[in-house]
């Protein structure tokens, strides 16, 4: 490239020359500054992790829909034996739908692994993997419909836009590989908060998911918008990346002191980079015959599902911060109003094999070790019947983690006799939220910025770690 | 010297030549004091011992006043928090001093205090004297005082007052303002800030043919008259206004009639209407009088201000959902015209401004005794206006005289039906009173397909001309809820204003209405102390691309003070001198020397103020997202200038995405990105990219990032290569030669002549892609055609297309 003479006034754009990417954390955070034009010239520069680090990374199967606790992870013999009477105390105050009475789960439940946690006929092979597994069944969350509750999951707020879980944690770690996103979400649903699920919001735009398609998308077709180049073969590029290189200096020459001119430039050098190791992270073609088996592949029941786990590994080993993997498909999945025995039989099925393909996979490559894996849905479902299927239930639900810094084998908090409301060791969506980024090495109470006048954080003003969970 | 030391420093004079990153080691101990310790000391410790008293003579609000202590002596010894006595009373040591006295802080908030004790107990003082938290005495709540215009060392530069201010700071430090800058310049910048579009070449011709002295004013005037001028300052105020074409959230369906008020706020910029009135017809337009059905209408429509923001339409608790709009309209008012964070006295009083929970629900009385929605059962519904008019009155009877034409036949129907069953009675049976049970099957299925039919029409209702809007509603007054809980009330509050705004009388409201227009009238007074302050400087902000304020949505104690504070207010009273009118303001800026300076700085001035807090040189500023876009239309020719309308092809209130997660908006126009459907929670992806504000709340100040995904865009979208290829078709047809092409293309895409050497540089290149691309391409025109798409692409994406200097 044409190294012209350097203007005078350029020293503040060669600082923040490579802060375009998604890498170096300080650089990223001058980047913040210097872009925040709204907001005072202290930005935060947070020095990360606060203390050390039990998971590098982490990947979020969420279960959009809501899956329900009583017939998956949460058996309620006296929900059994109750069946067809009415709940024996009162159902909350804000319900979604009106709901009758007790409905036994059609599934018989059964203890597995060494610590024989319980986990229903829906997932065979995930309940050859509980001893890793750590269940959270005492979740609990504000909103009953799916809007709220999913950007509440998302973001912690039901009501306003907020910056991403996601975002934050790219906020406070960066990547590790500076050609790639921190924070990738692959095929999520543009329903229910759609692109603010994955926003940074008033967090630099360096900070926002990347999604690779949506919702409406099958896997194999999920890319990156603009990632590839219908008219120009490689070399035409390079020639014009040289050419607007020349041209770019030549105008930051005449044009006066303004970093982000410099930053432009090495945004470009940066796009053309990742225009290969973007594709390449996404591409599974060269994994192994047995690889793809061990993530359901060969089966079209769970191969769509599977092809995004077996992304996620791949990001995840390429040094991303955050995945996101969303069983949706053209159906809000897992929420069975109706039809609860073959609505959740259909979605267990898709995703039962690859997650635990994905567990293995993890385990036997040593990234269990250093990375948290979160399952679970916006809410859980109701024990009490709606038709033939159940309603949504924010007061008591559960999700499991595993991996990085989490009990395996274990049982945490409970709910009531019928699995209605969270009762013992209850945990907020806040309190997982803080507990996730505790696991990151971030203080969620001292993760915080600054925007329109006063410091955000994820977890609002809530929030507690849960600590019997940590390894 | 702390970070925070230095904004407020910064804040207040100008800035040290080398700002923030040598102060970065202190950031993370300013940080966890201000995250916590100070919050700690200010919710358990300043009632007591703060500003207002001090028992047992001890202050905790600033590290002097700690260390002098109160009656016991010191309460800290910095570094050694085992011999301090405030540690002595958190942890409640001593059975005579256990603070605070209504409860032991927490261990973490002790352990917190200990590690700031053992850092030295660094205390960023200058807070405490900036901001002497809800300080009623802040400047922003007085009305500005009247400002003499500065005098200034050199006479011959100021064009215009506002000269004389900008002047007199730089005098202050001995520095110079830039040079003018040069005529090119100037044209392309004015016409991108006052239209949002490039100039043509015959624009620049006839401009730089223009030798006579107001040649400059002349163009001004040109642009302002012209209809592109409404669209780009429009688009400024509906950033302020949140305005989307959907409401977000969770349920995010089509506001099918909000481009009513979109096109109210455009055609409100194009006619100058006075800002005080406009400010009026936003929150009171329903109540205003009128002159014609055609006023009218408009005032409705203005009301879509209130009613345009994200609402979370399947919020199963009712009461919560009202109360949640309530507070919606209350942020934005407060952000909006007065720069002030009310929203935040909802559930506590505000932490840095004086601003009460009980003043938050004296507003709230005003914004719950006014209908937003006219049902909130899930999915809720908000009211519109119908809009009456000669149109609305044929679409009124057309559907009238349908339902009416099918009563009608289901009536014959039943005659013609009634008569066979008759007829197929025993001659000695006698008639039921009713006989439709005795109708064939057909029969009855055919009536009630006809009875279905009926219905639905009945429940579509006519599809008449409505806009999006607020109108009166039960008058009450509002309890306060505690912590911001609708299950919690406390006591009834009267609806009022915030009595620490000093300057306009406090209006009086009464049981029969909302009293939305008694606080509109408030909010315009001359001599309400935010207002107009709070609009002229985001008018500033959008000339020069930092406000006075830079915190354009936050006047309070934690937005930033104004670098020229006299001239804010001076602004300010000129501006209610001229009636509020908003064009006679931009001439006032453009016209004077600090606007049309050149981005080049004096390198002195730059060595001290490298961030231009004195507006000592002009600032680079990137196009906005609307801007590229429509310069990538207009270049290439293919910019459709039609005006107004909607925009949406989903009908109103229908869902714009759903579970199925599929796009059903179509961004393929060629109008002006302003009119392009705004689609909360699924922005348009290029306007995503490029900064778009969320438009789910009022952003007066857009940032701007540089991220590569940007530069993705701009290298492999189609729309851009789609731009670049008819540029370079209209090259290849209009210009006879390469070099002319080359000039027309510098001109176009740059406003400004090639330079020889950029020329030959370009022929080398288009050189070297043909020889690239022979190997694939044997056609020679082909080839040639291809290169010219390919430079074309290039010019497009540098940075000279993208940035203004």
């Amino acid at each position: 490239m044409v190294q012209l003479e350097t203007p005078f006034w350029s020293r503040r754009g060669m600082l923040r020359q490579s802060a375009v990417g998604f890498g170096s954390l300080a650089l990223a955070s001058l980047l913040g500054h210097e872009s925040q034009a709204t907001e005072s010239a202290n930005p935060p520069v947070p020095a990360l992790p606060h203390f050390p680090a039990r998971a590098k990374r982490i990947i979020f199967l969420f279960m959009s829909g809501g899956p329900s606790q009583v017939d998956t992870f949460d058996p309620k013999p006296l929900l059994t034996r109750d069946d067809g009477k009415p709940l024996p105390f009162d159902k909350p105050r804000v319900q979604f739908n009106a709901t009758a009475n007790l409905m036994k789960s059609p599934w018989r439940f059964r203890q597995y692994g060494e610590s024989g946690v319980w986990v229903s006929d829906l997932f065979p092979h995930l309940a050859q993997r509980v001893d890793d597994l750590c269940m959270i069944h005492s979740m609990h969350g504000t909103n009953p419909a799916h809007g709220g509750a999913v950007m509440k999951i998302h973001s912690g707020s039901d009501n306003f836009v907020r910056p991403s879980i996601g975002s934050w944690v790219s906020y406070g770690l960066g990547t590790e590989n500076e050609n790639l996103p921190a924070f990738v979400t692959i095929c999520p649903t543009l329903a229910f908060g759609g692109i603010n699920n994955w926003s940074s919001a008033f967090l630099p735009a360096v900070y926002q998911g990347t999604p690779f398609g949506n919702a409406s998308v099958p896997s194999d077709k999920a890319q990156v918008k603009y990632i590839r180049n219908s008219r120009w073969s490689k070399a035409i590029q390079e020639l014009q990346l040289r050419r607007l290189a020349e041209m770019n200096r030549e105008h930051q020459s005449q044009t006066g002191p303004e970093a982000s001119l410099e930053a432009r430039i090495s945004s470009f050098e940066l796009a053309f980079r990742m225009q290969s190791a973007l594709p390449k992270a996404e591409d599974i073609s060269s994994e192994s015959e047995s690889m793809q088996k061990l993530y359901g592949l060969d089966s079209p029941v769970t191969a769509n599902f599977g092809r995004m786990c077996l992304m996620a590994r791949r990001f995840a080993e390429a040094g991303v911060r955050f995945i996101q993997v969303t069983h949706n498909d053209d159906k809000v999945q897992w929420d069975q109003h109706s039809d609860l025995k073959p609505g959740h039989e259909k979605n267990a099925r898709e995703v039962d094999l690859p997650i635990a393909g994905l567990l293995a996979d993890l385990k036997a490559r040593g990234l269990l070790e250093d990375t948290l894996i979160w399952w679970g849905g916006e809410f859980g479902r109701t024990p009490t019947a709606e038709g033939s299927g159940r309603d949504h239930n924010q007061e008591g639900f559960t999700m499991w983690l595993a991996g990085g810094g989490v009990k395996g084998g274990m049982r945490y908090g409970a709910t009531d006799d019928y699995g209605y409301y969270a009762t013992e060791n209850k945990v907020h969506i806040h309190d997982m939220h803080a507990t996730i980024l505790h696991l990151l090495g971030l203080d969620h109470e001292r993760l915080t910025y600054r925007y329109a006048g006063r410091d955000f954080r994820l977890t609002d003003v809530h929030g507690n770690v849960v600590t019997d969970v940590l390894s | 010297m702390s970070v925070l030391m230095c904004v407020i420093l910064l804040a207040q004079e100008p800035p040290p030549a080398e700002a923030s990153t040598a102060e970065a080691s202190s950031s993370e101990s300013t940080r966890f004091f201000e995250t916590s310790v100070r919050p700690v000391l200010f919710e358990h410790c300043y009632k007591c011992h703060g500003p207002e008293k001090q028992w047992a003579g001890l202050r905790l609000d600033s590290r002097d006043a700690i260390l002098k202590g109160g009656d016991s002596g010191p309460a800290i010894l910095p570094g050694k928090p085992e011999e301090s006595l405030l540690v002595r009373a958190i942890r409640h040591e001593d059975d005579n001093l256990k603070m605070p006295e209504d409860g032991k802080l927490s261990e973490d908030q002790i352990a917190d205090l200990v590690r700031w004790i053992e850092q030295g107990a660094p205390y960023p003082d200058n807070v405490a004297t900036r901001t002497r938290t809800r300080d009623p005495e802040h400047w922003v709540f007085h009305p500005p005082a009247e400002q003499a215009i500065p005098e200034v060392k050199d006479r011959a530069w100021p064009g215009s007052p506002i000269d004389h201010f900008i002047l007199a700071k730089l005098d202050a430090i001995e520095r110079a303002p830039s040079m003018q800058a040069d005529k090119q310049t100037l044209i392309r910048r004015v016409t991108f800030d006052l239209t949002g579009l490039p100039p043509t070449p015959e624009e620049i011709a006839a401009f730089l043919g223009d030798q006579s002295p107001d040649a400059f004013s002349r163009l001004v005037d040109r642009l302002l008259d012209s209809p592109a001028h409404g669209e780009r300052w429009g688009r400024h105020w509906l950033d302020v206004a949140r305005y989307a074409d959907s409401n977000g959230l969770d349920e995010n369906v089509a506001h099918g009639h909000a481009w009513r008020y979109r096109d109210y706020v455009v055609s409100s910029f194009n006619q100058d209407k006075p800002i005080d009135r406009f400010i009026v017809e936003q929150l009171a337009g329903d109540l205003l009088p009128f002159d014609g059905e055609a006023q009218q209408q408009v005032q409705l429509t203005a009301t879509g201000f209130l009613s345009i923001g994200p609402k979370v339409l399947a919020e199963v608790d009712q009461a919560k959902m009202r109360m949640d709009i309530v507070d919606e309209q209350i942020d934005t008012v407060g952000r909006v015209f007065m720069g002030l964070t009310l929203g935040c006295a909802r559930c506590h009083d505000h932490k840095f401004d004086p601003i009460d929970t009980a003043d938050y629900y004296g507003l709230a009385g005003i914004f719950k005794s006014t209908r937003t929605m006219d049902t909130y059962t899930k999915v809720a519904k908000w009211h519109e206006h119908l809009l009456p008019s000669a149109a609305a009155s044929a679409i009124q009877a057309e559907f009238d005289a349908q339902v009416s034409a099918k009563k009608q036949a289901i009536e014959a129907f039943i005659a013609e039906a009634d008569k066979q069953a008759r007829g197929s009675l025993a001659a000695d049976q006698a008639a039921p009173e009713r006989l439709d049970s005795r109708y064939p099957e057909s029969t009855k299925m055919d009536l009630a397909k006809l009875r279905e039919a009926l219905s639905t029409l009945e429940t579509a209702g006519p599809d008449l001309p409505s806009t999006m809007g607020v109108t009166e509603d039960d008058v009450i007054d509002v309890a306060i809820h505690v912590r911001g809980d609708p299950l919690k009330l406390g006591e009834i509050v009267a609806r009022h204003v915030p009595p620490v705004i000093s300057g306009p009388g406090r209006p009086a409201f009464s049981s029969t209405a909302s009293g939305r227009q008694q606080f509109a009238n408030w909010l315009i007074d001359p001599q309400h102390p935010l207002t107009a302050r709070v609009f002229v400087n985001r008018v500033w902000r959008w000339h020069f691309g930092r406000g006075l304020v830079r915190t354009t949505d936050n006047f309070g104690l934690l937005g930033e003070r104004p670098s020229h504070p006299e001239l804010l207010d001076w602004l300010a009273q000129r501006f209610i001198a001229d009636g509020w009118s908003l064009k006679s303001l931009h001439r006032l800026i453009l016209n004077s020397s600090t606007w049309q300076q050149s981005s080049i700085p004096d390198p002195q001035t730059l060595e001290n103020d490298p961030e231009n807090r004195l507006f000592g040189r002009a600032n680079v500023r990137r196009l906005s997202a609307e801007e590229l876009r429509d310069s990538l239309l207009a270049i290439s020719g293919r910019l459709d200038t039609a005006v107004g309308g909607p925009v949406l092809k989903v009908k109103n209130r229908g869902y714009l995405f759903d579970h199925t997660s599929i796009d059903l908006t179509d961004y393929t126009s060629i109008r002006r990105s302003l009119y392009l459907p705004v689609i909360r929670n699924n922005v348009f992806d290029l306007f995503q990219l490029l900064d778009f504000p969320d438009p789910a709340v009022p952003t007066g100040d857009r940032v701007t990032s540089t991220v590569a995904t940007q530069a993705l865009l701009m290298l492999n979208s189609d729309f851009v290569i789609q731009s670049a290829d008819t540029l370079a078709e209209r090259l290849l047809t209009e210009q006879e030669s390469n070099a002319q092409r080359l000039a027309a293309l510098t001109l176009i895409a740059y406003g400004r002549d090639a330079t020889t050497e950029e020329i030959h540089s370009h022929e080398r290149y288009l050189a070297q892609i043909e020889e690239a691309l022979s190997g694939t391409e044997q056609d020679l025109t082909a080839r040639k055609r291809q290169a010219w798409n390919a430079l074309c692409h290039t010019v497009l994406a540098a940075n000279e297309f993208i940035y203004l200097k």
